[in-house]
């Protein structure tokens, strides 16, 4: 080959890969930060980045790449709320991407063995928000000063980080090299890393030390406590030591935007972190938006400033109901209202307490006859129509469309309306006998009074249970509706008082077969249809009840074998057979699902999904949806908003 | 009168006491406390916090103790003016409440202010005018100022003020002054939002005071010093402002002992309807999440105002109305 053609050669593969590999000359420093820059407070963007940042592709459909500026208001109810921006900033060790798999993010690489050996790789020259590398130091900060100090965390290292009890053997190989070992797989732990409330295996060492007892005089380091009003170091170190919940402005970060404001306050600035390790394809420091501000508004009034153009990017505390007032005043306004599916199995889903005290209740609740009965006579499509204006998914409690994991089957069975086969399951059961109102009688001769719980915070429960009332009248079943306070609602449950309670269905309506599927195995009192099992699990055998049920008690068997399970293949299977076993038991019956959230969107805010899922778990509501790459097309300040007639 | 001021101010002491054991007890009555409601607020959003850690957080802020040693810490803390440490921020008590105070404080004089402005003048008419046009139909206003629901009022207005001023909705300033510093700009911002919560909360206060000072003042007028006076050839302004008025200023001077507490607690549905960065969603907000120290330190702070404020108008009506004598005794 001759010089001249290799040249040509070496060129165009230059070329071919200069939208991947970014030099460091290439880099954009965001112009905010540019003064900074040139008066030597800062070093520039290429200093500040890691070695190898994270390149955001910006490929998606409706994707483009943007430019540096402007402010994004929001609107929260209360100042803890500002732990949002932590969800919002999404920065994790390794996230859910938007198939739902867990890639690197801060990490650079990420090596898993067997599922139970996890070796994380740091990018070189990463750095916290003040400058300081971000090493493995903080790591071992976390794990020996922190997760396994008897003061900090008396209770030991958290849950996500054992197995069977027992914690990880963590190795320090390099400065940018950590690995994580158990004995067995532990599936825990990247989605308790990717989880919207992430589990935070790292530290800002370099801060936390100068209050920790280890490091500094504990006699010293408690009169300080003492004059901030908490009990001891211990105490003070744990309240300056919280990455989520976003208070201390001193604690350094690793999130696109860092808290400026220290509260109380009516509104919080989030400002840009310049040591962010993320660039878009032209080698911007991302994020492109240089400040997120939230403002505290009471929860009532949020719609009604969103509404009139305050907010740039709204989801939290607008309801469905809103949708039709945020249209009315889109032109006005200037903003545009998208309608994101809500991603839990179920809005809102009936619970039979299979623990109920009362012993006829307990055998008829039991019987899979029964709740399949009353789950034919519920008419969802009625419900959608009246209440969801007919957008609204007419389903079971189980997955949804967008998992992997969803079948049809399952959304479908027993959600039929079918009154004269729920008659049918009833008189075969034997509950054929009726009183002068038509009302069956239950097997000692009380009437099929059926009280659902609710806990009464919103009407929608009320309206909802009040259809369902009209339609179980034809089975000969009356509904009555209790709303309780949510406490006392609770506590009834877990005591067994209570025969049937309605709630929201599962957490996370989108799980790949890589999550835990927790939720349908009787592991938590929170699950209103076996508290008492959940309890004996939480508990670890101390409390609760015994399961004496078949299926629940394979349930758990699935999901111990789940945990154990090292490849995705086996975790598939196992949980089919689990969503079969709920879609077949009916052991909550799911309502209605998918039900809308209006996302209120400023008409020059861009890269913002047009259809998309709003969930906590796995989205982390606009977090998978990278919000660091939003940016304005008007970066102008806003003015004064023109009156209108 | 320096021995009735000394029984007053030493009555006080106990009253305070057997308060603030009333206000601990009534905060702790709901079941739950605030890390449970806290707890349940996160599942019922998704999110999940370790119980082990709850239960660390609770030793740490001596929930682990009895509620008698709980009370005397708050107790003996709050003479020292440590008023306990707020859950929800995370920060002490009067950290939190600070800068709230002060707008509190403006929207509650000017809303007095607004009521007396309002309420004076049209009491005295309706009094002297007695069954005239102008009284019924000023009565019929300051009735309908009464009956209608404050935060229904307060919505519509709101609502107006946005749609005709362009007044942004919620809050008591613009968002940009929110974190500026006082200015101008700010002050005239401040004035462009207050009017409507004080029109709202000041309707609803100026019928019952217009009511008062009218059949105050008709009960003076029809008597004889005041016909006499009269008869003599008074000038009737004269008349009016010298004698009667002064004994039908009673009811005003007995208010005083209620605007005190109301200047915290003042108005908080209008307050939370408007998202008015007062004290008074504060308080509210703490009672629902059993935040129970700052819940707690509002209302001893309210009990203590009401009890001063009491004393207070007891010793002003003592010193201006002539019929009112400390030394008299029982009378049987």
């Amino acid at each position: 080959m001759s010089p001249a053609l290799l040249c040509t050669a070496i060129a165009s593969l230059v070329i071919a890969f200069t939208p991947h590999c970014v030099n460091a000359k290439s880099y954009i420093e965001p112009p905010t930060l540019a003064a900074d820059v040139a008066a030597g407070k800062l070093p520039p963007v290429g200093q500040r980045l890691p070695e190898t940042p994270y390149i955001r592709p910006m490929n998606l459909a409706n994707q483009s790449i943007g430019r540096h500026g402007g402010a994004m208001k929001m609107f929260m109810a209360r100042p803890k709320d500002i732990r949002l921006m932590v969800v919002y900033g999404y920065a994790r060790l390794a996230g859910y991407n938007r198939d739902l798999d867990i890639v690197p993010d801060i990490l650079r690489d990420l090596e898993i063995e067997d599922g139970r050996k996890f070796t994380l790789h740091l990018r070189p020259g990463h750095k916290w928000s003040d400058g300081v590398p971000f090493t493995t130091e903080d790591f071992r900060y976390y794990w020996e000063d922190v997760a396994n100090h008897d003061m900090l965390s008396p209770t030991g290292p958290p849950a996500a980080l054992r197995v069977d009890g027992k914690p990880p053997a963590v190795t320090i190989i390099d400065d940018v090299t950590i690995r994580f070992e158990w004995d067995n797989p532990n599936p825990a732990f990247l989605p308790a890393l990717a989880g919207a409330r992430p589990l935070y295996v790292y530290r800002p060492a370099h801060y936390l030390r100068k209050y920790h007892a280890r490091y500094k005089d504990t006699a010293k380091l408690n009169a300080k406590a003492k004059k901030k009003g908490q009990r001891n170091w211990a105490a003070l170190h744990n309240k300056l030591d919280h990455q989520y919940k976003n208070k201390n402005i001193r604690l350094p970060s690793l999130q696109p935007w860092v808290n400026t404001t220290k509260g109380p306050s009516e509104q919080y600035v989030f400002k840009r972190n310049p040591y962010y390790h993320k660039v878009d394809p032209d080698g911007r420091q991302l994020p492109y938006i240089d400040q997120v501000v939230f403002g505290i508004a009471s929860s009532n009034i949020i719609p009604a400033k969103v509404g009139t153009g305050q907010a740039d990017l709204q989801a939290r505390y607008l309801r469905f109901d809103n949708f039709t007032f945020l249209k009315r005043n889109e032109k006005k306004s200037g903003f545009n209202t998208r309608l994101w599916r809500t991603g839990k199995g179920a809005h809102m889903a009936l619970f039979p307490n299979l623990n109920t005290n009362d012993p006829v209740w307990r055998k008829l609740l039991r019987d899979v006859r029964f709740r399949r009965a009353i789950s034919l006579a519920v008419n969802r499509h009625e419900l959608n129509r009246v209440i969801y204006f007919g957008l609204a998914l007419e389903a079971q409690n189980t997955v949804l469309p967008g998992s992997p994991l969803f079948r049809d089957k399952y959304q479908k069975s027993w959600a039929k309306y079918d009154i004269a086969e729920a008659n049918r399951q009833l008189d075969s059961i034997g509950l054929e006998k009726r009183d002068d109102r038509g009302i069956r009688l239950l097997p000692d001769g009380r009437p099929l009074d059926i009280i659902v719980e609710s806990t009464g915070e919103s009407t929608e429960e009320a309206d909802v249970l009040e259809l369902i009332q009209d339609s179980w009248a034809l089975i000969g079943a009356k509904l009555h509706t209790k709303p309780t306070q949510r406490e006392v609602m609770r506590n009834r449950i877990y005591a067994g008082e209570t025969v049937m309670s309605i709630s929201s269905g599962l957490e996370n309506g989108l799980p790949t077969a890589d999550m835990d599927p927790e939720d349908l195995a009787p592991t938590s009192q929170v699950q209103y249809q076996w508290p008492k099992w959940g309890q004996r699990h939480e508990t670890m055998g101390n409390m609760g009840e015994a399961i004496d049920m078949p299926e629940p008690k394979r349930l758990k068997v699935l999901h111990k074998k789940w945990l154990r399970a090292t490849s995705t293949d086996a975790r598939r299977t196992i949980w089919h057979e689990m969503l079969k076993i709920h879609a077949d038991q009916v052991y909550s019956i799911g309502l209605i699902s998918g039900v809308l959230q209006p996302i209120v969107v400023r008409n020059t805010l861009k890269n913002v999904p047009v259809k998309a899922i709003y969930t906590w778990l796995p989205c982390a509501q606009f977090g998978m949806y990278e919000p660091d790459s939003f940016w304005f097309t008007d970066t102008s300040p806003p003015k004064k908003q023109a009156t209108y007639r | 009168m320096l021995e009735y001021l000394a029984r007053r101010v030493l009555v006080m002491i106990p009253t305070l006491l057997v308060i603030s054991a009333l206000v601990f007890i009534i905060i702790q009555l709901p079941p739950g406390d605030y890390f449970t409601t806290y707890m349940n607020e996160l599942q019922s959003r998704g999110e999940s916090i370790d119980k082990a850690k709850i239960e660390f957080i609770k030793k740490q802020y001596g929930f682990d103790k009895s509620m008698l040693e709980q009370y005397f810490a708050w107790v003996v803390g709050m003479l020292h003016g440590d008023f306990g440490y707020s859950f929800e921020y995370s920060q002490p008590v009067s950290d939190v409440v600070g800068d709230r105070l002060l707008l509190s404080f403006i929207i509650s004089f000017t809303t007095i202010i607004f009521t007396w402005v309002v309420a004076f003048p049209i009491g005295v008419y309706s009094a002297v005018r007695q069954y005239s046009l102008g009284d019924y139909s000023l009565t019929f206003l300051g009735f309908l100022g009464l009956a209608t629901p404050n935060f229904l009022l307060a919505l519509v207005l709101q609502w107006l003020a946005f749609s005709t001023f362009g007044t942004s909705i919620g809050g008591l300033m613009d968002p940009q002054y929110i974190a500026a510093g006082w200015s101008l700009d700010k002050m005239l911002s401040i004035l462009e939002h207050l009017w409507v919560p004080v029109l709202v909360i000041g309707t609803s206060g100026t019928a019952g005071m217009i009511r008062r000072l009218r059949a105050n003042l008709l009960d003076e007028l029809n008597k004889q010093y005041y016909v006499t006076a009269k008869a003599k050839g008074l000038p009737p302004g004269r008349a009016l402002v010298k004698y009667p008025l002064r004994m039908a200023l009673n009811p005003f001077i007995a208010d005083i002992g209620n605007l005190l507490p109301e200047i915290i607690s003042g108005a908080a549905i209008v307050s939370i309807v408007l998202s008015l960065p007062t004290t008074g969603p504060m308080l509210l907000n703490a009672l629902q999440s059993q935040d129970m120290y700052l819940a707690g330190s509002f209302l001893m702070c309210l009990a203590t105002l009401t009890v001063i404020g009491t004393l207070l108008s007891d010793l002003a009506l003592a010193a201006l109305d002539p019929r009112i004598r400390l030394s008299g005794g029982a009378s049987r």
